[in-house]
């Protein structure tokens, strides 16, 4: 059942990512690599990391896909025109893929009640996870957020701009 | 982390922390001269650091050695952030850039550099590798006014993020197949307990490989390389030619030191990698004419070279080879201070016709332009010979006699190109327009990258003893 269930999610994950990057339209892309992430989440619970798996959706999904969003419509790269044809043909692809992990949701939920333990034979704990991350990986964990503080420092530099009376 | 963790790793700490300090006193002192002087001063002492203060433990977290090897390109990496500073500060200064977001960025950089050539473990070899990948980024395309350079940096980005992915890619199937990410298990469990999981182990190395030859631009990979150096600033380039691509060839050998028997599996991919990266590099370099991107080409082709070494798997091999990537970083940057003390508000010579006959206006620096060159080349007498004929040795030792030929054969391709440079800088009958001086901290880098030319050239032994000591 769990090795179905694996397979199934990777053939959805393959399949949103593929769509993702084939899209022309930034925000179509955006939707559907969060679908993907849904789909990493629940194979992230399947291998027994349930915080993990709230985190994809949280973190990823939920913040990061915002701000994608966000970006996009900044930017103003989302196109203004409606393409012709019906609009379900353009939807298909992306309900079926939401509609599988639905089921995929259903199923596991009907496979494990008590919400993890029982899954993939391995359960990594919230507390173990934080004490691994911030215990023997703090290393990491420090040369990660001196990457984020110098990207941030990057995207000032070459962002910001340039003093009045001078043109790129 | 333990309080021993932190002292092991102080030399880094005064890198990554001094940058972060400077970054945050320029934020409101925007005078660039004390700023580079106290970036300078950081990385001196962190090479200082590194090399005075024993390491109370050899094992920094579980993910970095701090043992001699790694001391010695942090040494090496830290002393480079050094003069990649001096040569920029009359860039930084000219194109009024922000002085402390520049000379952090590179102090930074030096410390992911000198965290990946000491990385024991997958994960600190992944995280290092972005670090500096990263300020990398930012510090080529860091001239906004200049478009070359924005369109070097995303290109750089693209690429990153390209083989970004092959790497965590990689990192993971290796991880599938060992069970483990600490770096000798990681190679050693794969051939004995990973039963059918081993050919994914074996992708896994393979896909870390074509990162690795991503970043170091080995041949199918390298075509990014021309385009980058063309457009990055020489003071930039001068670090990313030498820093970004020796770190990740340091980082190889300690791999490579560690991990036998996988690397028997691998050998026939890296005698092909390192073959057709050496053809590709002395090919492409012949029909170039702009100084910096036959630099590129220049690059490529000893980045062949030193897969050559590699390939021995033996103490030899890898002596050469640290020898080779430490002559290499000293020449090329030795190069790039050269255009980038003759920059001046035409910006940096790079075609070859602003090179025309320049060796009658500034005949120092031509000739020592010229000796750096024939050091890449591999002339008897310099560094770059010496680096070769151990490389080339060991490979014949260890039986690669058609690595050698096809090396040699790239070598008397390149003489070609390095000596039509040559020629052209003194060509009487086009008197070149004068450039800028020069300033004394850029003489200062070039007459030390000479000075370590011709030192390394007639005396190897110093370096050679050293590296025996120290090799893992």
């Amino acid at each position: 059942m769990t090795t179905a269930l694996f397979y199934i999610l990777g053939i959805i994950l393959l399949a949103a990512t593929l769509m993702c990057i084939t899209r022309r339209n930034p925000v179509h892309a955006v939707i559907y690599l969060v679908a993907g992430f849904f789909a990493l989440a629940l194979m992230f619970y399947l291998l027994g990391a349930p915080l993990v798996a709230a985190w994809e959706v949280i973190v990823y999904a939920g913040a990061i896909m915002v701000l994608f969003l966000f970006i996009i419509m900044m930017l103003g790269l989302a196109p203004q025109e409606v393409p012709e044809g019906p609009g379900w043909q353009r939807w298909l692809p992306l309900a079926l893929l939401s509609a599988s992990l639905m089921a995929c949701t259903l199923l596991l939920i009907l496979e494990d009640p008590a919400a993890g333990q029982k899954v993939g034979g391995f359960y990594l704990a919230p507390q173990a996870l934080g004490e691994a991350l911030f215990g023997r990986y703090a290393m990491a964990v420090e040369m990660v957020s001196f990457q984020l503080l110098f990207a941030t420092i990057g995207a000032y530099l070459l962002g910001r701009p340039l003093p009045k009376g001078e043109d790129q | 982390m333990s309080l021993i963790d932190l002292l092991a790793l102080l030399p880094v700490l005064i890198l990554a922390f001094g940058g972060t300090a400077i970054l945050m006193v320029g934020a409101w002192y925007r005078e660039p001269r004390p700023l580079l002087a106290g970036g300078i001063a950081t990385a001196l002492i962190g090479a200082v650091a590194a090399g005075m203060v024993p390491p109370p433990s050899l094992e920094i977290a579980g993910l970095f050695s701090a043992g001699g090897y790694a001391r010695f390109f942090t040494i090496l990496w830290a002393l480079l952030a050094a003069a990649g500073l001096m040569v920029a500060t009359r860039y930084i200064m000219e194109k009024r850039l922000g002085a402390g977001e520049y000379v952090s960025l590179v102090l930074y950089a030096a410390a992911g550099m000198a965290l990946l050539s000491s990385a024991t473990h997958l994960l600190g070899l992944f995280l290092a590798l972005e670090t500096f990948t990263l300020a990398f980024y930012i510090l080529i395309a860091s001239n906004r006014r200049c478009e070359m350079a924005a369109e070097a940096g995303l290109k750089y980005l693209l690429m990153g993020a390209v083989a970004t992915g092959f790497m965590a890619f990689g990192i993971a199937l290796i991880y599938a197949s060992s069970g483990t990410l600490a770096l000798p298990d990681a190679a050693l469990r794969m051939t004995a307990a990973a039963g059918g999981l081993q050919p994914w182990g074996l992708l896994g190395w393979g896909l870390v490989l074509i990162a690795v030859g991503f970043k170091i631009s080995l041949a199918p990979f390298h075509l990014w390389t021309p385009d980058v150096y063309q457009g990055a600033p020489a003071p930039v380039g001068g670090l990313l030619a030498t820093g970004s691509k020796g770190a990740v060839v340091a980082a190889l050998v300690g791999m490579l030191s560690l991990a036998g028997p996988v690397w028997h599996d691998l050998v026939d991919l890296l005698w092909l990698l390192a073959a057709v990266t050496m053809l590709a590099g002395a090919l492409g370099a012949l029909g170039q004419k702009n100084l910096k991107r036959l630099l590129a080409y220049s690059s490529v082709t000893h980045m062949g070279t030193l897969l050559v070494g590699l390939l021995c798997q033996n103490t030899e091999g890898l002596a050469a080879t640290t020898f080779y990537v430490v002559v290499y970083a000293i020449t090329s940057l030795g190069a790039f201070a050269v255009i980038a003390s003759l920059a001046d508000q035409r910006g940096e010579p790079m075609a070859f016709d602003e090179w025309r006959g320049l060796g009658y206006r500034h005949p120092v620096r031509s000739a020592v332009l010229v000796l750096i060159l024939l050091s890449l080349a591999g002339l008897p007498g310099t560094a770059g010979f010496m680096a070769k004929f151990a490389v080339f040795q060991a490979a014949l030792q260890s039986g690669y006699l058609g690595l050698v030929l096809i090396g040699v054969f790239a070598s008397v391709v390149s003489f070609a190109f390095y000596l039509r440079v040559a020629m052209l800088l003194f060509q009487p009958e086009a008197p070149a327009v004068q450039r800028h001086a020069g300033t004394a901290p850029e003489h200062a880098v070039v007459a030390v990258c000479t000075a370590a030319v011709l030192v390394f050239g007639l005396f190897p032994g110093i370096l050679f003893d050293l590296i025996g000591r120290l090799l893992p």
